[in-house]
C-alpha cells in the first residue's frame, strides 16, 4: 500500500513538473560569454618596434668631402628636421673594414686615396605604417678623414731601367742613367713630417660654461643637462656636435646633438649595488687649428634615491 | 543579575580602555608616517648650485624649511587626533638637515655618510579615555626620523 502510494506521488509530481520561470535580472546584457572566435579587433595594435629604433630628428642632406691642407675629411651633412620616419644603427665600420651592408646604402660609401672604404655607420630607415616598421631604405654616414699623400707628388727616380741612349748633347731635361753599381737600390725619400695635432681633452659639464665634472651625483628621476665641451690646452675650442655613443643614457630623448645643445636626460632607476653608470660621448670638433676630429669622453653618473635611515 | 551588574563597569573600563589603546597607535603611525614623508621630501631636493659646480649631491640650503613646513603639512591631515595645532608641534620640532658627509648626529650619536635630514619631535596625541580614566588626558609620542639618498 505505501509502495503504490509513494509511486502515485512521483507519478503525479511528474505529470505536474514545469520548467522553471527563472527570471534574468540583467535580460538586456545578453550572453556574458563571449563567443569564441568573434573577439573585437584591436584597434590599436601594438607593433613591437625593431629594437634599437629611434625617430629621426636630423635628416640626410649629403656627402661630404672636403680638404684643408693636407687633411681629407669625409663627413655627412644633415638637417635638423623630422620627416615621421624613423631609424636604427646597422653597422658602424672603421676605416678599410668590409660590412655586411656594403653596396646597399643609396648614397654608396666612399674610398679613400688608398682604396680603402672609409668609416662611417650604417642606418635603416623605416615608416611607421598600419602593419608595423616597414624598412624602406639604408643610408651611409661617412665620418673619416685622411691626410693627403704627399709622396705621389715627390718625382721617383727611374730605377733599374736600361739606360736610354744618350746623345752626345745631352738634353738638360734627360735623366741621368744610375750608376752601375746603384742600379737596384732604391732611392730613400724622406718622409714629409707633419706638425704633430695638439691634443684636445674633452670635457663635460652641466652648465655651458661650468666647471667640467668627471662624476656626478644626481637624484632618481631628476633631470640633467651635460654639456660635451672641448679643449686644447686651456682654450675651449666649439663642439661640432656629440653623440652618446655608449653606457646607459638613461630617458635621454635625444642622444645626438650640435655642441649648443645639451644633452638632457634622467635616471628612473638605480644602477646595481657598488656600480655606477657610466654614459661615453663621442665629440666632433672641426677648427682651423684643429682640422675635423672626433673625441671620447666618458662621465660617471650615481643615481640615488631618498630612503629611510629609521 | 548581580554578578552582571558589578561586572559590567569593569568590562566597559576594559573596552574603552583597548580601543584608546588602539586608537593611539593608529596616531603613533600616522604621526611617524606624517615625519618619514617630511624627511624624504627635504632630501628629494637637490643643491643645483652645488651640483653644476663638483657634480655632487648636497642638499638644498633650505632643507630645514621645506622639511619642517610638510612636516606640518602631513600632521594636518591628522589634526583631530593631536594635542596641539601642527604648525606649534613642527615649529618645535628638532629638524636637522647635515647637507655634506660625513657627519655626526650630536641628538642621535649616529654618524651619516651621506647627505642626511632628521627630525626628532614630541608630538602630543589625545587620549580622552584616559583622561576619563584618571590617567592623562593627551599622551605624548615621540618620534624621530632620518633620511638620505642611498
Amino acid at each position: 500500500m505505501k509502495r503504490r502510494a509513494t509511486a502515485s506521488v512521483f507519478a503525479v509530481l511528474l505529470l505536474w513538473s514545469s520548467p522553471a520561470l527563472a527570471w534574468d535580472p540583467f535580460p538586456e546584457d545578453g550572453d556574458n560569454t563571449p563567443p569564441q572566435g568573434e573577439r573585437e579587433p584591436d584597434p590599436v595594435p601594438f607593433i613591437a618596434p625593431p629594437p634599437g629604433i629611434y625617430y629621426v630628428t636630423d635628416t640626410y642632406v649629403a656627402d661630404v668631402v672636403t680638404s684643408t691642407g693636407t687633411l681629407t675629411t669625409y663627413s655627412t651633412t644633415t638637417v635638423h628636421e623630422s620627416t615621421g620616419s624613423y631609424a636604427r644603427v646597422l653597422d658602424m665600420v672603421g676605416t678599410g673594414a668590409s660590412s655586411a651592408f656594403d653596396g646597399s646604402a643609396f648614397n654608396g660609401r666612399r674610398t679613400l686615396g688608398d682604396g680603402r672604404s672609409v668609416a662611417g655607420t650604417y642606418y635603416e630607415n623605416y615608416v611607421l605604417g598600419a602593419d608595423g616598421f616597414v624598412p624602406v631604405s639604408i643610408v651611409f654616414f661617412q665620418d673619416d678623414a685622411e691626410l693627403a699623400r704627399l709622396l705621389a707628388a715627390v718625382p721617383v727616380p727611374a730605377v733599374n731601367t736600361p739606360a736610354p741612349s744618350i746623345p752626345a748633347t745631352a738634353s738638360p731635361t734627360a735623366r741621368p742613367s744610375p750608376p752601375a753599381c746603384c742600379g737596384t737600390e732604391r732611392p730613400t725619400i724622406a718622409s714629409p713630417t707633419l706638425a704633430p695635432a695638439r691634443p684636445i681633452q674633452p670635457r663635460i659639464s652641466l652648465l655651458p660654461l661650468g666647471a667640467p665634472v668627471a662624476m656626478l651625483e644626481v637624484l632618481r628621476g631628476r633631470a640633467v643637462s651635460l654639456y660635451p665641451r672641448a679643449f686644447v690646452g686651456d682654450r675651449e675650442i666649439p663642439v661640432r656636435s656629440w653623440t652618446v655613443i655608449g653606457g646607459d643614457a638613461g630617458d635621454a630623448l635625444v642622444t645626438a646633438g650640435s655642441g649648443a645643445v645639451a644633452f638632457r636626460t634622467s635616471w628612473r632607476r638605480l644602477a646595481p649595488p657598488g656600480a655606477v653608470f657610466e654614459v661615453v660621448f663621442r665629440i666632433e670638433v672641426d677648427t682651423p687649428e684643429t682640422g675635423h676630429r672626433t673625441i671620447d669622453t666618458a662621465i660617471a653618473v650615481v643615481v640615488r634615491s631618498p630612503a629611510l635611515e629609521r | 543579575m548581580v554578578l552582571t551588574i558589578v561586572l559590567a563597569p569593569l568590562l566597559l573600563v576594559t573596552l574603552a580602555g583597548v580601543l584608546q589603546l588602539g586608537a593611539l597607535r593608529v596616531a603613533a603611525a600616522r604621526v611617524r608616517a606624517a615625519a618619514d614623508l617630511a624627511t624624504l621630501v627635504a632630501v628629494n631636493d637637490q643643491d643645483d648650485a652645488e651640483l653644476a659646480r663638483s657634480g655632487r649631491l648636497r642638499l638644498s640650503a633650505d632643507a630645514v624649511d621645506v622639511a619642517r613646513e610638510y612636516f606640518a603639512r602631513e600632521l594636518e591631515l591628522s589634526s583631530a587626533l593631536l594635542g596641539s595645532a601642527p604648525d606649534e608641534i613642527a615649529a618645535a620640532a628638532d629638524v636637522a638637515a647635515y647637507p655634506a658627509a660625513p657627519a655626526h648626529d650630536a641628538w642621535t650619536g649616529a654618524r651619516y655618510d651621506r647627505p642626511t635630514v632628521r627630525i626628532a619631535a614630541h608630538v602630543p596625541v589625545k587620549t580622552p579615555v584616559f583622561g576619563a580614566l584618571a590617567f592623562r588626558p593627551v599622551t605624548t609620542i615621540d618620534v624621530l626620523s632620518v633620511s638620505s639618498p642611498r
